[in-house]
């Protein structure tokens, strides 16, 4: 008996420690993919050029994998994105001596946006897609309203759009800060306090809540912090795209959730991991551009990716983990054969 | 005896003064002013009237718009010119309404009408003051936020409508891409607004069908202008304009596809070409791109030819943030693209900084677009790159001012043909094309809506 519980928390374990494993994988087969049927997309011009965008996308779904931790979502993304891109237009009003106080207003409001989110949420228990939704929809109203207060097709100032063409070792420093995000999040879930409470309470809200976790400030916190991410990645495509406008941000609203699912997250809450959502953002551009150039329809390419994004719900989270653990306890029963065999027979289980 | 002969000679002198004009002027006093006034004017007016009659004679011998208050004589050359180029006139019934919709542009605004165009291009509904009984109603799969091109359209039509005191209002709705639910939704608002026509510009193509056959329904004549068709007549479920719809306004769109074949087969001559449109399946790029494909030279070489003659390629949704990533899909499987043809000219201005980050060079590069947005020409007389050459049609910002008059003749009864075309001829760009001085430099050089209108719309 006990051996059969040694085996099986052996395969757990593996099966734990490999919940990521599938946007690698799915990674890898990205890359053979592409080395037969669009061998350029990999090349280290190519790829450079994906590289901000990739990161554009991982950053928004690192806020939205804090969100999604805590066992809520994020519909607001399209709205704070485009409202920090337009701010850094209207703010600066082109100049390059106000990107700091734009960039500053850009990341308070967005703040701002996740606090009403975080409150309604995690403070009064309303649902989490309805008022994310409404609360988008709020901010795009106000996005319009404001794109009225500039001429339309304004462009950011100067030093953003260099700062986001410039290179660094060689890419985008959009690519680093997205890099260097990925990293602080690493860090704040394995050595903070802070991090690993966070991390605690998406896994088991009510048993965190039993120890002295401040639940719901943890979920507010989620809120804030990916609401500033978003604000983050706006700002960043505004300066690649020099004159957003106010639909800049639709594109950000399946995309990151997407990310975070391949990413190994479950979208009912619980762990996930920064780097594996990291690479699921960058497998999920790299598959876009590799369709571009294989030269799909774009129905075929919605087609491919909703496969996809269909796929990773199918392996994401402990799905792995509770059908493998459900094999063995079936099995670890008495009699010639398991459970599962029994229910198959239209048996008595 | 002698008193009667002296009364008949008395009255008989009498009726002799009358006869003479002596009593003239006893009736001066009766109508003292009348009478001169009637003589002073009845010649000029008698010469006016033959001359007014000859010349309506001549104008509705050019044109049967005339009795119903349109004058396409009346059309500014210089103003065709700069809206069309030197374009050949389209069929005679198309002509016709593009000259009379140009000859209501006027450069010369007074600061009223410049404060009510304002007023009317920036607010959901507006009076106009002239208390006409008419309600026009604007809806834009776009939006004034969505871009300057659609702004300024949008404009158009509104100056265009204040130039009819028989339109007392005016109803504008922007879908601001949000798709073909949300037009369909505008509209059904404007039919509730009680609008009687609707000028616009359906994104959504078919989509929108279902909310324009609604609005034909309750008797308001809906007319797309910029080639917006509401659907082509072989896609499914397109309405048929002239039957379904009022009118639609743009380019042939087959003949605008073989101009940018011809420039391309110039331009691009034995090398690869790229071809990019909008949303995909929207009927305008489909229009023209289905004779693009058939009229490309046989030594010129299409990258991304379509899926099938009912598909679209090179969708970029005339969305700026998708934009690169549809350069550089392209970019990346075929670095030598020498030539592109797109109805959009600031899409290829967002596309540019995909050349700089593949590290391809932009030259030998052709391209054939239809629009003329000075950001793009202003780049490229930037660059100075001899083999790097853009032809472009025009804007046709002034569109939407067809379908407003469109709409008001076929409200005063006028035949409006089905397909009002506006001809297009393929200009190069020199370095003429680019005005720094233009109030925003995405605007299109093409637009009729005077510089001091525009420089308040984006004065911010």
């Amino acid at each position: 008996m006990s051996e059969r519980r040694g085996t099986s928390s052996a395969v757990t374990s593996f099966v734990v420690a490999s919940r990521y494993l599938p946007v690698y994988l799915a990674l890898l087969v990205l890359a053979v993919v592409a080395a037969i049927w669009a061998p350029q997309t990999l090349g280290s011009v190519v790829l450079n050029a994906i590289a901000p965008y990739g990161a554009l996308l991982a950053i928004t779904a690192l806020g939205q994998m804090l969100v999604i931790m805590t066992g809520g979502i994020d519909l607001s993304v399209p709205g704070t994105f485009t409202l920090a891109a337009m701010i850094m237009v209207g703010v600066t009003d082109g100049s390059d001596d106000r990107i700091g106080v734009a960039l500053l207003a850009a990341i308070g409001v967005a703040a701002l946006i996740g606090l009403v989110n975080g409150i309604l949420i995690g403070g009064l228990k309303l649902n989490a897609l309805i008022v994310t939704l409404a609360v988008g929809q709020v901010v795009i109203g106000l996005v319009n309203r404001y794109g009225r207060t500039f001429p339309v097709q304004s462009q950011v100032p100067p030093g953003l759009s260099e700062w986001t063409s410039n290179k660094i070792l060689g890419v985008s420093p959009v690519f680093w800060a997205g890099v260097a995000l990925t990293f602080v999040l690493i860090v704040a879930f394995r050595y903070t306090a802070a991090g690993r409470r966070f991390q605690v309470v998406g896994a088991n809200p009510v048993a965190s809540r039993v120890v002295g976790v401040r639940v719901n400030l943890n979920q507010i916190a989620a809120y804030v912090v990916a609401a500033v991410f978003y604000a983050l990645a706006g700002v960043a495509l505004a300066g690649l795209l020099r004159s957003p406008g106010p639909t800049i941000g639709m594109a950000y609203l399946l995309g990151p959730i997407a990310a975070v699912v391949i990413g190994g997250a479950s979208l009912s809450g619980g762990l996930a991991s920064p780097l594996s959502t990291f690479a699921a953002a960058f497998f999920l551009t790299g598959l876009n551009q590799m369709m571009r150039s294989m030269g799909l329809p774009t129905s075929a390419q919605f087609v491919v990716f909703g496969l996809v994004i269909i796929g990773g719900m199918l392996i994401s989270g402990d799905r792995i983990i509770k059908g493998v653990e459900q094999v063995l306890r079936d099995r670890s029963k008495p009699g010639p054969r398991g459970r599962g065999a029994l229910v198959a027979e239209g048996g008595d289980p | 005896m002698r008193p009667r002969v002296i009364a008949l000679i008395a009255v008989m002198a009498l009726v002799l003064a009358a006869c003479t004009g002596d009593v003239a002027g006893t009736t001066t006093s009766a109508a003292p002013e009348e009478e001169p006034t009637t003589t002073a004017a009845a010649e000029p007016t008698t010469t006016a009237a033959t001359e007014e009659t000859t010349t309506s004679a001549a104008a509705e011998e050019e044109s049967p718009l005339a009795e119903f208050g349109e004058d396409p004589a009346a059309a500014d050359p210089a103003l065709v010119e700069k809206a069309l180029g030197p374009v050949e006139a389209s069929d005679q019934a198309s002509w016709d309404i593009v000259l009379a919709s140009i000859a209501r542009a006027s450069q010369d605004l007074d600061q009223a009408t410049i404060d009510k165009a304002m007023e009317c291009w920036g607010a959901q509904e507006c009076d106009t003051g002239s208390g006409g009984e008419l309600v026009m109603g604007y809806a834009d799969g776009g939006g004034n936020q969505v871009n300057v091109w659609r702004s300024v359209s949008h404009m158009e039509a509104v100056l265009q409508a204040l130039s009819y005191p028989e339109i007392g209002r005016i109803v504008s709705t922007a879908a601001d891409f949000a798709g073909a639910e949300t037009e369909m939704a505008n509209i059904r608002f404007l039919i509730q607004a009680g609008v009687d026509f609707i000028v616009g510009y359906p994104d959504g193509g078919a989509g929108v069908a279902p909310a324009v056959a609604e609005a034909e329904a309750a008797g308001i004549r809906y007319v797309p202008f910029s080639a917006g068709w509401v659907g082509l007549p072989d896609q499914e479920g397109a309405l048929i304009p002239g039957e379904d719809y009022l009118a639609v306004v743009g380019e042939d769109l087959c003949a605008l596809g073989d101009s940018f074949a011809e420039v391309l087969n110039t331009g691009a001559a034995g090398g690869n070409v790229a071809l990019l449109g909008g949303t995909p399946g929207n009927a305008l790029s489909l229009g023209w791109q289905r004779c693009t494909v058939g009229s490309l030279g046989a030594d010129t070489t299409l990258v991304n030819p379509p899926a099938d003659e009912n598909s679209t390629t090179g969708d970029t949704n005339w969305f700026p943030p998708a934009i690169p990533d549809v350069f550089r899909g392209l970019l990346t499987a075929n670095p030598e693209i020498n030539g592109y043809a797109y109805e959009y000219a600031d899409g290829i201005w967002y596309g540019l900084p995909v050349f700089e980050e593949l590290g391809i060079p932009v030259e030998n590069l052709t391209l054939a677009l239809r629009t003329d947005e000075q950001n793009l020409f202003c780049d490229w007389a930037q660059r100075a790159e001899p083999t790097y050459n853009i032809f472009y049609t025009a804007g046709g910002n002034f569109q939407s001012r067809t379908g407003v008059t469109a709409a008001m003749l076929a409200i005063a009864g006028a035949d409006v043909p089905a397909e009002i075309v506006v001809p297009h001829v393929m200009r190069q760009v020199t370095e003429a094309d680019c005005n720094p001085d233009r109030p925003n430099e995405a605007v299109s050089g093409t637009s009729l809506v005077p510089d001091d209108v525009l420089s308040l719309m984006f004065a911010g």
